[in-house]
């Protein structure tokens, strides 16, 4: 497995960084090599100094960062050793770079093309221009974009962001580099981009032979893509391992913790142990960084300096427990039918019919600048009953938060009807009474801007509970109290604000505000993404707890069908405006699939191990769509031909209470998906030809 | 915890105190002697503010009269000292009320929207354009003889002319703030507009205010010393300061000394307080700088 010679070799690397109250070590003594063609996922939590170390790799320090010690060498060369100009050269032509954020990365003003040319011949890869730009279609093509000649011409602006981040890895990769450094490039896409982004990046490397350095603190998605993951905590490398072997055994108890708070399809959990606390680079004993934050923790822990040790082949740890603390055994974790089935539903508790919502279209002056109208929101029907999770799916832009808006009176429907407890429910919140309003309360994506940060936490809860029931000071401390309690915060915080907190303590005083109301529904609109990955889990285990004890309603909105499994009890899935799958979340993935469905599914690391190779196959590029057929004809691989772009299509029952809208016919849906889903018969290159003929049996 | 906020108001202060700059530091000692003089000044001063012959009239500086004796004999030091607290009360409190006017509608301007945001900015503009003098002097007219010369009319009338500008900073501060989720999670929540207003607009918008009430009240003497030397402000024999100024202005090139003493007085206290007003701007805008980053 380990070849001779080395592509990078980092080795005892330590950054400090000097900030306004002294020097904080950003990273610490850290050491690991990397082998040509190979991936090194780096992850760890904001702040744990990975970043850091990815640019080191490109032999740059931020301006008030100092090298404190150790070597970085990149094809035998060391680079803090190297003159500027040698390190420029070294930059872009030897070591390419993908940046977290691609619309950052490209300079809006220019034509892409111009700027991977521009890149081609600073480092005297291309002799002319024309060489340059043959060089650039071909980089084009390379990654995946199509019509290069086309796109080639654009501005950044002018391609979607999985298209920008594709041009941004083309320019990386433009100079034929040995190490591709890769900073979070896919965390600002939608999952189903970010599934490709990650087939192309495996490509590449199996195509030309480049290492890389994945950065991310997306454990999940290094299970992907990496050969071998290192864990970082508090600048630290904690684990290093080969990928599989680090998901089978983590031996560090940062490393399980981790693991454990991955939202997984399969719900394969390691218990109870899940991440506690935060880091706090304040106050970190001598010792091992995550001692007190570990469930394993010994006294001596605390003041012994923890070396990486050898836990197996190619295995290091750097816990001086790592072999007392019992392997802990996958527990196969609540299977999600076990979630509490909605009760057999007493009348709906909110109920949408046939509801359109077009912007730009409501107004007094909408006779005078007819602004184009864009329906973002097309006859939709659905209904949640009462104490039922109801989960809704899509990628951003296909309405999801609108929907939610529509129901607490943000957004007043242009046409169709809302019901709520079986009365008409008026669109605007100004017609709505005040009883109206206390039952559906909306639960905002970012914390940091729903709470009042001049605002005390007891003074935040202590609003909805004056406005909805008067009562004695004394009564409301109290149940401001109760109200901290439910979301697992201790009462003591009432005195603090915002600021005081961490992200996902803030969410869980935003919760607890729209909990004091007693409210029938919630809606909580992407309450997990603006979080860490350790802090989703336990915010997705609070709101299952809640739901169990107060029988409250949730609308959960979601872009990730990961976490939808382990909450809803029926899942709505939304392209463009329209429904095109709804039932109950079991049968959800289950086949038959809608192809929007499927192709969300795929994003899951889970399935996508055993899908992969379908879909490769059979993936179409997007084809221009009129708005009268279905509205994802665009990227079906089942694609019909005309009847998808003329004839809407229509909702098949495939079993009760769940309906699909798709013009292809179930049974051909059904053998698509079942292949799908049984992946693991056809899995590998050796299957693939079976595959081929059981989806021509199934057309 | 308790521990833990302790040193954190400590420290904040250590930084506060760091980060004042040098204009900011004269600005406050200036201000901090003039506070001093119209808080003890009465007791102070060597003679009565009204004290006719203290000294021989126009008979320039001395030990005993450091500032002068005036044409009737009075002693311009004593006089001065007494005005002090005259000058500041009436800035404060002139301001103060404008400051609330102000921002009430200003708050409420932005947070309502809509048509009447659009009839209370114009309402705004037409106040604006009429130059701080002439609408004082309005004002005056307004309240007809009564009233004139009374220290209350002259905080009516600095809030008047304020109140117009300071409504169009707060709605300014507010737009920013109005658009933000907890605001959208109030309305949605039922919440009444005033309340809206007074804890989620207000404490968010608080800083900029402040600045704005710092600033003005630094102009606002400079504008009593105005109406006072225009004999609309506080009538005689009252030792303001720009009433005195305007007493002696006869004898401006024959004794400027007894100008001098008032003058003086008048011009430190509106730089002190800018200065300082403008330290704390800076001071604020950076603290709210690091909130964000």
């Amino acid at each position: 497995m380990m070849p001779a010679s080395k592509a990078v070799e980092v080795d005892g690397l330590t950054i400090d960084y000097e900030t306004g109250r002294g020097r904080v070590r950003a990273v610490d003594a850290v050491s690991f090599s990397l082998a040509p063609s190979e991936i090194l996922g780096l992850v760890g939590e904001s702040g744990s100094g990975k970043s850091t170390v990815a640019m080191a790799l490109l032999g740059h320090v931020a301006t008030t960062a100092r090298v404190i010690g150790g070597r970085v060498r990149v094809a035998e060369e060391d680079l803090f050793g190297l003159p500027a100009h040698r390190l420029a050269h070294y930059r872009g032509r030897r070591i390419g770079f993908v940046p977290q954020n691609p619309a950052t990365g490209l300079s809006p003003n220019r034509r892409v093309g111009a700027q991977l040319v521009e890149v081609a011949m600073h480092h005297g890869v291309a002799s002319s221009r024309e060489q340059a730009l043959l060089l650039a279609r071909e980089q084009f093509t390379l990654v995946g974009l199509p019509n290069p000649d086309s796109l080639l011409r654009r501005y950044p602006h002018e391609l979607s962001g999985g298209q920008q981040q594709r041009v941004c890895i083309a320019i990386a990769v433009a100079c034929r580099p040995e190490l591709l450094v890769l900073d979070e490039p896919t965390t600002g896409l939608d999952v189903t981009t970010q599934a490709r982004i990650v087939d192309l990046l495996k490509d590449l490397r199996t195509k030309s032979g480049i290492s890389m350095l994945y950065v991310t603190h997306d454990l999940g998605l290094l299970s992907q893509i990496a050969d071998r993951v290192g864990v970082m905590y508090a600048g630290k490398l904690v684990e290093i391992a080969p990928t599989e072997r680090l998901f089978s055994t983590p031996r560090h108890p940062y490393s399980r913790a981790l693991i454990a708070s991955i939202p997984n399809i399969d719900r394969v959990t390691y218990g109870r142990h899940r991440l506690r606390g935060l880091l706090q680079r304040r106050d970190l004993p001598p010792g091992c960084p995550f001692f007190p934050r570990c469930d394993y923790a010994e006294s001596s822990c605390a003041d012994r300096e923890q070396r990486l040790e050898n836990a197996g082949v190619d295995h290091q740890v750097a816990c001086q427990r790592w072999s007392q603390i019992p392997p802990a055994g996958l527990e196969n974790g609540s299977s999600p039918s076990e979630a509490v089935a909605a009760p057999a539903s007493s009348g709906e508790l909110i109920e949408l019919q046939n509801v359109s919502l077009v912007y730009g279209a409501s107004g007094k002056w909408r006779g005078l600048f007819r602004r184009s109208r864009t329906p973002v929101v097309s006859d939709i029907s659905l209904a949640i009953a009462p104490a039922e999770i109801f989960a809704l799916v899509g990628e951003s832009g296909s309405g999801k938060s609108t929907i939610a808006r529509a129901m607490c009176g943000l957004l007043a429907p242009n046409s169709g009807r809302m019901r709520f407890r079986e009365e008409s429910l008026q669109g605007r919140l100004k017609r709505r009474a005040l009883d109206i309003k206390r039952q559906i309360q909306y639960v905002f994506q970012n914390p940091d801007a729903s709470l009042n940060p001049r605002e005390s936490i007891g003074g935040l809860l202590s609003r909805p509970l004056r406005l909805y029931f008067p009562m004695p000071r004394a009564e409301g401390r109290r149940r401001i109290a109760d109200g901290l309690l439910d979301v697992q915060l201790d009462p003591s915080y009432v005195g603090r604000r915002p600021d005081q907190m961490s992200g996902g303590e803030r969410q869980r005083v935003a919760i607890a505000r729209a909990l004091v109301a007693q409210p029938a529904l919630m809606l909580c609109d992407e309450v997990l993404s603006a979080l860490d990955v350790s802090v989703q889990a336990s915010i997705i285990d609070l709101l299952a707890r809640l739901r169990r004890e107060t029988g409250v309603a949730i609308l959960f909105i979601s872009h990730d069908l990961a976490v939808v499994r382990h909450l809803a009890d029926r899942t709505g899935v939304l392209f463009a405006g329209t429904l095109v799958e709804c039932g109950p979340t079991g049968t959800l993935f289950e086949p038959p699939f809608h192809p929007y469905t499927e192709e969300l599914l795929l994003a899951i690391p889970a399935y996508r191990k055993r899908m992969r190779s379908i879909i490769s196959a059979t993936r179409s590029e997007d084809r221009t769509t009129t708005r009268r057929g279905c509205v994802y004809a665009g990227r079906c691989r089942l694609y019909l031909g005309q009847v998808c772009d003329e004839e809407p299509p229509p909702w098949r029952e495939t079993a009760a209470g769940h309906g699909i809208r798709c013009h292809v016919p179930l049974e051909k849906l059904l053998a698509v998906g079942l292949i799908a889903a049984r992946g693991e018969i056809c899995c590998g290159a050796a299957n693939e030809p079976r595959l081929e003929t059981l989806q021509c049996a199934a057309t | 915890m308790t521990d833990l906020a302790v040193h954190d108001t400590r420290s904040r202060w250590r930084d506060f105190c760091r980060s004042s700059s040098v204009s900011f530091r004269v600005g406050i000692v200036i201000l901090a002697l003039h506070l001093l003089a119209a808080a003890l000044g009465p007791f102070l001063s060597p003679y009565g503010a009204t004290e006719i012959g203290a000294g021989v009239p126009l008979s320039g500086i001395s030990l005993a009269h450091p500032m002068g004796v005036d044409q009737i004999g009075r002693d311009v030091f004593s006089r001065v000292l007494n005005g002090a607290h005259i000058v500041i009360l009436l800035s404060v409190a002139g301001t103060a009320l404008g400051l609330v006017l102000g921002s009430v509608v200003g708050l409420l301007s932005a947070y309502v929207g809509g048509w009447l945001d659009e009839f209370i900015q114009r309402l705004i503009e037409a106040f604006v354009s009429i130059p701080y003098l002439v609408l004082g002097l309005l004002a005056v007219y307004a309240a007809g003889p009564e009233l004139a010369g009374q220290p209350v009319l002259m905080v009516v009338v600095i809030a008047i002319v304020y109140a117009p500008r300071i409504a169009r900073m707060a709605r300014a501060a507010a737009l920013d703030v109005v658009i933000r989720d907890f605001v959208t999670a109030a309305r949605l929540r039922g919440d009444r507009a005033w309340s809206i207003i007074w804890r989620d607009l207000a404490p968010n918008t608080a800083s900029t205010l402040l600045v704005e009430f710092a600033l003005r009240t630094g102009y606002a003497p400079a504008l009593i010393g105005a109406f006072g030397f225009l004999g609309f402000g506080i009538q005689p024999p009252s030792p303001e300061w720009g009433l005195m100024i305007s007493e002696n202005r006869n004898l401006i090139l024959a004794t400027p000394v007894t100008v001098l003493g008032p003058g003086l007085a008048l011009a430190s206290l509106v730089v002190a307080v800018n200065l300082t007003a403008e330290g704390m701007a800076r001071m604020l805008g950076r603290s709210v700088d690091l909130a964000v980053r």
